[in-house]
């Protein structure tokens, strides 16, 4: 389990991205922090979109995209 | 050969009004209210077809009542599309350090959302303002943002494929292997497309008029997409017949997949 690859999930309201690896320290959850342990009742930070309308992604970063994604 | 059938009737046909719990979503005084018919299942509106290819939305919006749209709201990522076919759209947009654009009948833009922007769509005028709304998942993630515009001369192309957007002359660029087109076209003529590769497919839109596609006949916003075949052929049924062609690489499907195994035979 330790090794499986991490996710990516987008925001279907609004295109916000979620990173297992990378996580959103800003708002409580760690670099790690796997989807499934994300609280059922978290919503999209930026337009309130619930968890479950994210859906998983296969989409690599720009350069220099990954360091924006953890500030968004 | 693939194929599936959207008939109007059968897209999410949804009415948000600018009062009530909508009212910070949804601009305007308390009578203003926007009309959103959506192809694919976008957010709570549609429970069908999730998408075609990298396509997630394909929304085809009027603003009601002046000072109606949408309120400054932010994106990721998303490359969004807007093509305008009546009324004027006021487009607020914080790409590129900031601006103001006033689009009509026959502009479009495309908003490429990449590392975050915000933007809010208004129809300051009387007129109600159709435009149809295109969202597709990007090549790449947080890419930087990115707003081009450009006009389709709809008195003058008449009778031929006019690409819009994607890689080819003239047209504005967008960052994914896509390409929409347009074609307005009189009774009697027939347009073959040819689509790039089989690892392509088409999604066609019929705004006005009627058309007959590879053997379905499509009438108003009646609309298919179809896959694993070379060319597309496109009998014009009706004069004055307005038509979008969306071609894409189908790819980002693994969701559209499920679905579609989950729904087979229905
Ligand atoms: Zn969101």
């Amino acid at each position: 389990m330790a090794n499986e690859t991490f996710k990516r999930l987008l925001c279907l309201g609004c295109g916000f991205s979620y990173d297992e690896a990378l996580g959103l320290p800003e708002h409580g959850l760690a670099p790690g922090t796997r989807w499934k342990d994300v609280p059922d009742d978290w919503v999209c930070p930026d337009c309130g979109t619930p968890k479950h309308m994210f859906e998983m992604i296969v989409i690599g970063y720009a350069p220099g995209g990954a360091d924006l994604a953890v500030t968004a | 050969m693939s194929q599936f059938i959207i008939r109007n009737e059968e897209r999410g046909h949804d009415l948000i009004k600018s009062d009530g719990s909508r009212s910070s979503y949804i601009a305007g005084h308390p009578d203003g209210f926007v009309t959103r018919a959506s192809s694919f299942d976008f957010h709570e509106y549609q429970a069908g077809r999730p998408g075609f290819g990298p396509i997630r939305v394909f929304g085809d919006e009027v603003f009601h009542g002046a000072g109606c749209g949408y309120n400054m709201h932010p994106h990721h990522n998303f490359v969004i599309c807007a093509f305008v076919f009546s009324g004027e759209l006021t487009h607020i947009n914080t790409a590129g350090g900031g601006m103001v654009d006033r689009l009509s009948a026959g502009d479009y833009y495309v908003f490429s959302a990449g590392s975050g922007g915000k933007h809010s769509e208004l129809s300051v005028t009387p007129e109600d303002m159709h435009a149809i709304y295109l969202w597709l998942l990007p090549e790449q993630l947080y890419l930087p943002p990115s707003y081009h515009r450009a006009h389709f001369d709809f008195r003058r192309r008449r009778n031929e494929i006019v690409q819009l957007v994607g890689d080819g002359d003239n047209t504005l660029p967008i960052p994914q292997d896509l390409r929409v087109s347009r074609l307005i076209a009189d009774k009697g003529q027939n347009f073959p497309y040819a689509l790039r590769t089989l690892s392509h497919g088409i999604y066609v839109f019929v705004r006005e008029g009627r058309i007959n596609c590879n053997g379905v006949e499509l009438g108003y916003r009646d609309s298919m997409g179809l896959s694993d075949l070379a060319t597309v052929s496109i009998d014009i049924l009706d004069d004055d017949s307005d038509v979008l062609l969306v071609e894409t690489i189908l790819i980002d499907e693994t969701t559209i997949k499920v679905w579609e195994s989950e729904h087979a035979g229905d």
